[in-house]
């Protein structure tokens, strides 16, 4: 009961604050800021789409920057070889989606049958595959270099990009509490929670597992269209080890398993960088702020494995608790 | 003939840094099922720490000890703070060691600069060895006759010690080792800071071959030990020197004649025996 | 009466979120074989278990001679001179015979080998397979080893965990006669799901049923009683 509650009370502060931002650029112009929101609204899709894997199936991927650099390479391509027109974006859009797809089931198919730490070796490996691929295949990638790329005017207008990534964002926030709420959702939380018994109870687990990865990686694979749009540039980092972490940090900081912690997630970090990237004037050592962040990581995995969200909810539980001793206390006295 | 020659010395010096990498990796993983995403980072560490001392003493030997030394410490530091924290919790370990994997990373950056460092191998090793009609790079024999060394020396200990037997019979059970008596975390400990210390000697050992270092040199060592490990069946060491033989050469090959694929066999490799043998492909146990 | 070695007080387990034991108590006296007896699932394996360190007790008290061991690590409790035998025997299949057994002992001191030398009197085969892969002996063998391996570090008290599990009558036979055997040497608790075989052996039991001690006597008084079997054990 008390879950839910809070659960609603999640998506209505969402709900608000999403409101909010869509009237934020027009009584509000900072360009900086804008850039900084828009980020933050892509990488909260992109943490989203991990939270499905880790937070709800219990699957560690540390491949997620394949969907993520299949997305951005295929809007990159086609911006390049095509016009700059929204026609071109959505087929752009379309491949990528259906690219991650093929490649999430195949890996999935292959690769979910594995123990965890195998999966998570595996899906770390192919990762790996695709970023040195992407460098051998100069002709279409350019490499490490990378390339930039023209994009439609529309886009080009940050208002506008602005509020695309932000209705986005709120659409596929929804979109998963939905989707988590449905009886297949029901299903990987019981995966999570116990595998076996879930499998003895006559589900398919590959199959719900292989789902919910497509699922995350077509949601990936968004994000990074999204995100070489707002860079017009690629290079072979979008399908870095770095990119799979960032889905790591945002999830497991703002709290794993409750979908709006990776909005959080991705707005703490993305801040925090702006932030202390901007303090190097005062010591170089912000320019590896990162580590700040793999330090908090490797804390909030020890001591708060549930993150922000998790330590808030924890909080507010026990000051109603005491609340509720504090009225019983003055009943009985 | 020639071009075979070469290339296989050349698989065979890589597959031996594959291997120690693999060594700790194996044995960490078959004792405790830790799998420690973090190792490239210790080789990394062991780079960097080694060739700091071999550019202060102007020893390369001296060098070579003091990575081995890094090893050892931040082995130790890393059981104590980051993996013993979470022991048998797989879920916390992975997440743990490869968030520790960028903290060790960065950490280079701050304490070494975020730039390239060049190094050469020490006097004595540079140029090549003629034998007949063959062209030996020095160094390469240095690491393939060290890498074999080491072998030799761990498989002796395994074989030939109560520790090594230990380890052994840990590897296969360690729930009854434990009710035999052995407080295998101490035995753990012990082989962490032995895997961290090969890994960083490992480090040490690429440097001069490929001539420079940087901060992110581990992750891609990493996956190959990964791979490695997995084809040599966790917790077998000889398993892992075979794999790496096998890993390093066919690497070389693949790298001359079709370079496009070479790092895409290996990973086939891997998914093949996952998936097909997961126990390894030198494993008798059925 | 002879002295208590072991006693468990109220012990209760729990087994990820599942309460196996719910209260556990009992007495084993030096040099007696005491027989924990209870249907499947009855909570018998996690009580040794639990003795062993191996599982968490949650609640409850658990007295080694003199000491409470509850909360030590199970080496430590090893240490102080308790021996295993798990359900699946627990063998180093991939380590010959003699290894097994070194791995086990801490030192070859005079004490030790003389041990050693004793329970290889009464488990010849041991000694004719001392070089082969441990792996490769037959299920009665590797009972052997299982019990010959825990008894060769100084072992006060052996918990034995169904020894006839899987084995052929014939081997039963032999493997209970050896435990008979040993009785004079070491205080032994012996979980046993084959009736016949600890009645023989067993001097004093208690019943186990849904993670409790219900019902304990002196094995004659079972022996001798059919309706109780009936009501706790469900043989006649």
């Amino acid at each position: 009961m008390r879950v839910s509650y809070e659960n609603k009370l999640g998506s209505i502060i969402f709900l608000m604050v999403s409101c909010l931002l869509i009237v934020f650029p027009l009584v509000y112009e900072d360009r900086n800021l804008l850039i900084i929101f828009t980020q933050i609204f892509i990488f909260a899709i992109f943490a989203m789409s991990y939270d499905i894997l880790l937070g709800f199936t219990g699957i560690i991927s540390f491949g997620h920057a394949m969907f993520f650099g299949i997305g951005a390479y295929s809007m990159s391509i086609f911006m390049k070889r095509f016009e700059p027109e929204m026609l071109y974006v959505f087929l752009a859009l379309i491949v990528g989606v259906f690219l991650s797809a093929i490649v999430s089931y195949v890996v999935g198919l292959l690769t979910l049958r594995l123990k965890t730490h195998y999966y998570a070796m595996l899906t770390l490996a192919l990762a790996n595959l695709f970023y040195v691929g992407a460098e051998k295949w100069r002709s279409l990638t350019e490499g490490a270099d990378g390339f930039t790329f023209r994009i439609p005017d529309f886009l080009r207008e940050r208002v506008n990009f602005y509020l695309i990534t932000l209705v986005l964002m709120v659409l596929v926030y929804f979109a998963l509490k939905l989707f988590i709420q449905s009886p297949f959702g029901k299903v990987l939380v019981a995966i999570k929670e116990n595998e076996q018994r879930t499998e003895s109870l006559g589900f398919n687990i590959l199959y719900y597992k292989i789902i919910a990865s497509i699922i995350a990686g077509i949601l990936a694979s968004i994000a990074g269209a999204l995100y070489a749009i707002s860079l017009r540039f690629v290079n072979t980092s979008v399908f870095s080890i770095d990119i799979t972490l960032d889905a790591l940090l945002m999830t497991i900081i703002g709290g794993v398993g409750t979908i709006i912690g990776a909005v959080i997630g991705s707005g703490v970090i993305e801040f925090s960088h702006y932030w202390l990237t901007s303090l190097v004037k005062l010591h170089w050592i912000f320019e590896r702020w990162i580590i700040f962040f793999g330090i908090l990581y490797i804390l909030t995995v020890m001591f708060f494995p549930k993150g922000i969200v998790g330590a808030l909810t924890a909080l507010k539980r026990k000051a109603r608790h005491e609340k509720k001793h504090d009225q019983s206390d003055k009943m009985t006295g | 003939m020639e071009l075979f020659f070469s290339l296989l010395i050349n698989g065979l010096a890589t597959g031996m840094l594959i291997f120690l990498l693999a060594v700790g990796l194996t044995l960490i993983f078959g004792l405790m099922s830790v799998l420690n995403f973090a190792h490239g980072g210790l080789f990394a560490w062991g780079a960097y720490g080694g060739v700091w001392i071999y550019s202060l003493t102007e020893s390369y030997m001296i060098g070579v000890a003091g990575a081995i030394i890094t090893g050892v410490i931040l082995g130790f530091i890393t059981e104590k703070l980051i993996i013993k924290p979470v022991y048998g919790d797989h879920v916390q370990q992975i997440l743990i060691t490869l968030g520790y994997m960028l903290v060790l990373g960065e950490l280079i950056k701050v304490v070494f600069g975020p730039n390239q460092i060049a190094v050469s191998p020490p006097e004595l090793l540079r140029g090549s060895i003629e034998i007949g009609e063959l062209l030996i790079i020095k160094y390469r024999a240095f690491i393939i006759i060290t890498g074999i060394f080491i072998f030799l020396i761990v498989n002796y200990i395994l074989k030939n010690t109560k520790i090594g037997l230990i380890v052994r019979a840990g590897v296969i059970d360690k729930e009854m080792i434990q009710a035999l008596g052995v407080n295998i975390n101490k035995v753990f400990l012990y082989v962490f800071m032995t895997g961290a210390a090969l890994a960083a000697l490992s480090g040490m050992l690429l440097a001069p071959y490929a001539g420079v270092i940087h901060a992110d040199m581990g992750m891609e060592y990493a996956i190959l030990a990964f791979v490695v490990v997995v084809i040599g069946g966790m917790g077998n060491v000889t398993g892992s020197l075979l794999a790496a033989a096998l890993v390093g050469i066919s690497g070389a090959f693949m790298a001359y004649y079709v370079p496009e694929l070479s790092l895409a066999t290996n990973m086939l490799l891997m998914v093949i025996v996952l998936v097909f043998r997961p126990k390894g492909l030198f494993t008798i146990r059925g | 009466m002879m002295s208590t070695l072991l006693k468990l007080q109220q012990v209760e387990t729990y087994i990820e979120e599942f309460h196996i034991l719910q209260g556990i108590s009992f007495e084993a006296r030096k040099g007696e074989v005491t027989v924990l007896l209870g249907r499947n699932g009855a909570g018998k394996t996690t009580t040794l278990r639990t003795i062993m360190g191996l599982n968490k007790a949650s609640k409850g008290q658990i007295f080694f001679g003199n000491e409470e061991i509850q909360t030590l690590q199970p080496y430590e409790i090893a240490n102080k001179g308790m021996g295993y035998v798990p359900e699946d025997q627990g063998i180093f299949g991939e380590l010959t015979v003699e290894e097994n057994i070194k791995v086990a002992m801490k030192k070859d001191d005079s004490q030790s080998l003389e041990r050693l030398e004793w329970i290889l009197q009464i488990f010849p085969d041991l000694k004719k397979f001392w070089q082969k892969q441990s792996g490769l002996l037959s299920g009665g063998q590797k009972q052997m080893l299982s019990i010959a391996r825990a008894y060769v570090k100084n072992c006060e008290l052996l918990l034995i965990d169904e020894p006839s599990k899987g084995l052929a009558p014939i081997v039963v036979e032999k493997v209970m006669e050896s435990i008979q055997e040993m009785k004079d040497k070491t205080t032994i608790i012996l979980v046993e799901q084959n009736f016949m075989m600890a009645s023989r052996i067993g001097d004093y039991f208690y019943i186990v049923d849904e993670g409790r001690t219900v019902y304990d006597g002196k094995m004659q008084e079972l022996i001798g009683n059919k309706e109780l079997r009936e009501k706790h054990l469900g043989i006649a």
